[in-house]
């Protein structure tokens, strides 16, 4: 099913559900919505159960709840899937219907040029930013030694 | 795959206070308020109350398990699946004249009458005319109904289950637009 030279499904899926709502918005507004559209699970919202484990290791634990919009839709022959953050329902309809797109032959490489590789320098570049402002307020420990 | 309730909560909200009556005034016929998409062999309103009863927590049984009827309630409702008739909580009877017998099927425990299931019967029509008169809690007097699409042994097996009280198996017929409910208390009158 992997048709991308340079991302797998996962991959893509994971970009579109972090990427800013209004960067996918803008990006897929070029590209028209396949005629034969039919929404199998309308975007809805709802809560998720976070576990997590202290320092990867020890007993799981609930570390708290977050919203989360889901959305299903086919296009042609391909579904498409989107789990994202928070309750933004256009953002899981886009997400989802790119995800459909995607996986269509014809609409992979337009859509992979002109939505995907500018959702993924988007997010590098969010990280990069919040890594360095992290970095800019590292604060180093010395020990002086006590001249006795 | 096709689609499910348009509107998930409020369309299932509105059928399970449908079902609730069709229990409560057994066979009377009632019309359900939405029917959604559904793939063969199921009908709209089988599928409306596998949607509104059926998820994750509850057990299914399918007498004609075609793939892409299963992808699709497994997609929308999440349930689980289960080959033997005995482990189902709710059992989905598409060809009423090729199904097991209802003894075949979970009557609960005395301890736990509940855990029995519930039939949910695809039929071809209601008539409330006929011979066949039903009684028991929920009706005043007697309600005629007429079930046509039961196999003819069908009233001599159900009959058979009555002395079990209160362990048994309900029913939801559908037909169309309309189901009807038969809990285990109805009794169908002789003559």
């Amino acid at each position: 099913m992997d048709t991308s030279p340079h991302l797998a499904r996962p991959q893509w899926m994971s970009l579109l559900a972090q990427s800013d709502p209004a960067e996918l918005a803008a990006a897929m507004d070029a590209f028209a919505p396949p005629a034969d559209l039919t929404w199998l699970r309308p975007a809805q919202t709802g809560l998720y159960m976070l576990r997590g484990r202290i320092g990867g290791t020890g007993p799981q634990f609930n570390f708290g709840e977050i919203t989360a919009t889901r959305c299903s839709v086919q296009a042609g022959d391909h579904i498409g899937h989107a789990w994202v953050r928070g309750s933004n329902t256009r953002h899981a309809e886009l997400a989802a219907l790119a995800d459909a797109m995607l996986q269509d032959d014809q609409q992979h490489v337009p859509l992979c040029l002109h939505v995907i590789e500018p959702l993924r320098r988007a997010l590098d570049r969010r990280r990069e930013e919040a890594s360095r402002k992290a970095a800019a307020s590292k604060v180093e420990f010395f020990t002086v030694v006590r001249g006795e | 795959m096709l689609a499910a309730f348009a509107h998930p909560v409020f369309d299932s909200q509105r059928s399970f206070r449908e079902l609730l009556q069709a229990m409560a005034r057994p066979a009377a016929p009632r019309a359900l308020p939405v029917l959604p998409p559904a793939p063969a062999p199921i009908a709209p309103a089988a599928m409306a109350i596998l949607l509104t009863l059926c998820d994750a927590t509850t057990t299914v049984w399918l007498q004609q398990p075609e793939q892409e009827a299963v992808r699709h309630l497994q997609f929308h409702t999440g349930l689980k699946r289960v080959d033997k008739p005995q482990d189902a909580d709710f059992a989905l009877v598409t060809d009423p004249f090729s199904m097991p017998p209802l003894h075949a099927f979970a009557r609960g425990d005395l301890r736990y009458p509940d855990r029995s299931a519930s039939l949910i019967m695809q039929v071809s029509a209601f008539r409330t005319e006929g011979q066949a008169r039903f009684a028991g809690p929920g009706i005043r007097t007697s309600e005629t109904l007429a079930i046509d699409g039961l196999p003819g042994d069908f009233w001599q097996q159900r009959t058979a289950l009555a002395p079990q009280l209160p362990l048994g198996i309900d029913v939801y017929f559908v037909a169309g637009q309309q189901v009807v409910g038969l809990p285990r208390t109805t009794r169908l009158l002789e003559g």
